[in-house]
């Protein structure tokens, strides 16, 4: 664990730390910003979340290894007690309200914040620690919910760990109609499903969280991934029958997939043959819907897929994680679609 | 290859960095086609990175005393002609390339070139030296070109969306074993493990580091790259990446419009606050509009936001320093 006052003392320098180049060998954090300021112009909101922190999660993978995640828990006040559930608990709100994320952190332990990745609110909402600051105490973000779509949002402090580690969760908003409508004037859908495609490097996950920010070299420019997720199940076996994310539906329904790219790499989506109509991206509706049978995406696109089966039968869905530098495959996770 | 005394930028001490390019580009339309002269000079030089590792580098610069990496962009408007005369000041081979236009063929060390050419379709280009691809591409010699529809001072093409200002974003991976490599002459033989992540050949500074707000240094501050605009002043950014890896570009506070991708326009304008940015020599054209962030409650109309890559290796150093990557500052004034 941290000694505290060591921690401290390096935060008191005023974000500087360690600067003497050549790469600090770790201890301590640099260049972090915590803070917890008033709300500026704080209402009361429509809606709330209250969100703690949880650092010794586990997800068990098909391989029978476990390998540690860290993310948000619902209620808040946590104190990195207890494990929580990965992805970390959705916020869905609905447009036109006025919302409240209240995030609860540790700073003697950690500091974290809160990014509503696609949401566009004030440079002290935004949840970017050098920006504004990391949340030291409890800091309430405010926001509106102004666009109806496929949103997630995820931690961005020391970012390129804390996201991987697995600190981000689904972010929907419905439009005035409620859930079973993607936007006004859009598609209407019977079934939803949330795929977050995530890969992780597990030679990553014993790192604290503040590796790296003092200089030291961690690794955290080379992502060597081993598993490959969807929304949090290992998509190696156990994502191709969970029912948390494998869909089964009827040939009558329409399902919407509200694809999320929560990894770093590329990745390309195939259907098994099913068409889609891509109607969304990023929390925005496309000009003219299009039809396709698979997507090619890059880390935090979203993409909003109404499907209409035409047959019955069994849909093997495929995530091919692509390298970054040839785009050959590297790693692939598959779910199901059972149409009956 | 003849060694000589190098460059070498971003100590104190030494002579100031030439890194990037001059500021925002400028544009004034012209009822008629002219000739445009331009002379580059390939130099080479060496880089200090924030956690100290000198890195070579190579570039079309501005003066045989300088190393301008990546090049000072040009601008152009359709049917204009252009003498490029490439200098090269080094021992070795190089070549200045603008794919589907232009093509020097080898520039032997200590010669020198003029191309001639005329620009027909408006666009962004790159322009590079496409000899020991990629290699030379990679280690500096590259930089933007823009051609402007005839006549029009706000169109990336007739017809297309808008903008009040613009600017060329040219973003690369950086592999320090294989610039070294390219620095004694050899062929790079390790596989490619990039360590810094520039755009305009800068990458980001935070408070708190000594080169924070250094214009020649940190990227959120460089002019060539930081946003700057009040609500209303949309900007047009041409994106060009030399590197080898694919990427993800993610802009806070606003949707971009997506006018284009490898040079084609897009059938449909999409809003995005994500996009995926092909390697090696890929390209995309966005509109950021400069719209008040949507979301903020109550509403702003300023405020300071980054635009940093989503595949957020990117935003690493020397395998840490997490903040010291391929990042910019948006800035609502
Ligand atoms: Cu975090
Ligand atoms: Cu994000």
């Amino acid at each position: 664990m941290f000694k505290l006052k060591e921690l401290v003392q390096m935060r008191n320098r005023g974000g500087g730390g360690t600067t003497s180049s050549g790469g600090g060998m770790g201890g301590g954090a640099c260049y972090t910003y915590p803070d917890a300021p008033a709300t500026i112009g704080r209402v009361t909101p429509d809606v709330s979340f209250n969100r703690g922190i949880y650092m010794n999660g586990s997800v068990q993978m098909d391989d029978g290894n476990s390998v540690r995640v860290w993310g948000f828990t619902d209620g808040g006040g946590g104190m990195g007690g207890m494990g929580g559930q990965f992805p970390s608990p959705a916020i869905r709100v609905t447009e036109g309200q006025i919302v409240h994320t209240n995030l609860t952190v540790n700073g003697m332990m950690w500091l974290h914040t809160i990014h509503h990745h696609g949401i566009e609110p004030s440079t002290e909402n935004d949840g970017v620690g050098h920006y504004s600051f990391d949340v030291d105490g409890t800091y309430t973000y405010q926001w509106k919910a102004a666009h109806a779509g496929t949103y997630f949002y995820h931690c961005h402090t020391n970012t390129v760990l804390h996201a991987e580690m697995g600190m981000y969760g689904a972010l929907i908003i419905d439009p005035p109609e409620g859930a079973g409508t993607l936007f006004s004037g859009g598609p209407d859908y019977d079934v939803e499903a949330i795929w977050a495609c995530d890969e992780f490097d597990s030679s990553w996950h014993n790192l604290p969280w503040d590796a790296g920010t003092c200089g030291a070299d961690v690794g955290l420019n080379k992502l060597d991934p081993d598993y490959f997720l969807i929304t949090g199940v290992d998509g190696a076996q156990s994502a191709a029958t969970n029912p948390a994310v494998a869909v089964t539906m009827s040939q009558q329904q329409t399902l919407l997939v509200r694809y999320i790219n929560a990894g770093y790499l590329a990745q390309r989506i195939d259907f098994g043959g099913l068409e889609v109509e891509i109607h969304m991206s990023d929390g925005r509706a496309l000009p003219q819907p299009e039809t396709v049978t698979e997507i090619q995406s890059v880390s935090a696109e979203r993409y909003d897929c109404i499907i209409k089966p035409q047959n019955t039968g069994v849909y093997t869905v495929t995530i091919e994680y692509l390298d970054w530098v040839t785009d050959e495959v590297i790693g692939t996770a598959q779910t199901r679609i059972t149409v009956t | 290859m003849k060694r000589r005394e190098f460059l070498k930028f971003g100590t104190a001490g030494v002579a100031s960095s030439m890194l990037g390019s001059l500021g925002l580009l400028t544009w004034v339309p012209r009822a008629h086609a002219i000739t445009i002269n331009k002379t580059y000079y390939i130099t080479d030089g060496f880089v200090a990175q924030v956690d100290g590792q000198d890195v070579y580098f190579r570039g079309f610069s501005n003066s045989s005393g300088t190393l301008n990496m990546p090049a000072e962009p040009i601008i152009a408007q359709q049917g204009d002609t252009l003498n490029i005369t490439i200098i090269n000041t080094l021992g070795t081979t190089h070549s200045f390339v603008i794919d589907g236009i232009v093509d020097s063929g080898s520039i032997a060390g200590g010669a020198s070139k003029t191309v001639s050419f005329t620009v027909n379709n408006a666009g962004s280009y790159l322009f590079y030296d496409k000899l020991n691809a990629p290699y030379n591409r990679l280690s500096g010699l590259h930089g933007g070109f823009a051609v402007m529809p005839s006549g029009s001072s706000n169109e990336l093409y007739s017809g297309s969306a808008t903008f009040v200002q613009q600017y060329f974003w040219v973003t690369n991976d950086v592999d320090p074993v294989w610039h070294e490599a390219i620095r004694v002459g050899n062929t790079p033989s390790t596989p490619f493990t990039p360590r810094y992540f520039t755009i305009n050949g800068r990458n980001m500074r935070v408070p708190g580091h000594p080169e924070y707000t250094n214009t020649d240094r940190d990227s959120g501050y460089a002019t060539d790259t930081r946003l700057v605009g009040s609500v209303g002043d949309r900007t047009l950014i041409r994106i060009q990446n030399v590197g080898l890896c694919r990427h993800s570009v993610h802009f806070h506070a606003n949707h971009v419009e997506w006018l284009a991708v490898n040079g084609s326009p897009r059938p449909q304008v999409w809003k995005k606050d994500t996009l995926n940015l092909p390697n090696n020599k890929g390209s995309l054209d966005v509109i950021y509009p400069f719209e008040a962030p949507p979301d903020a409650w109550p509403p702003v109309s300023t405020g300071h936001f980054p635009m940093h890559f989503h595949d957020e290796m990117t935003q690493t150093a020397g395998g840490g320093f997490y903040q010291f990557g391929l990042a910019t500052t948006i800035e609502f004034k």
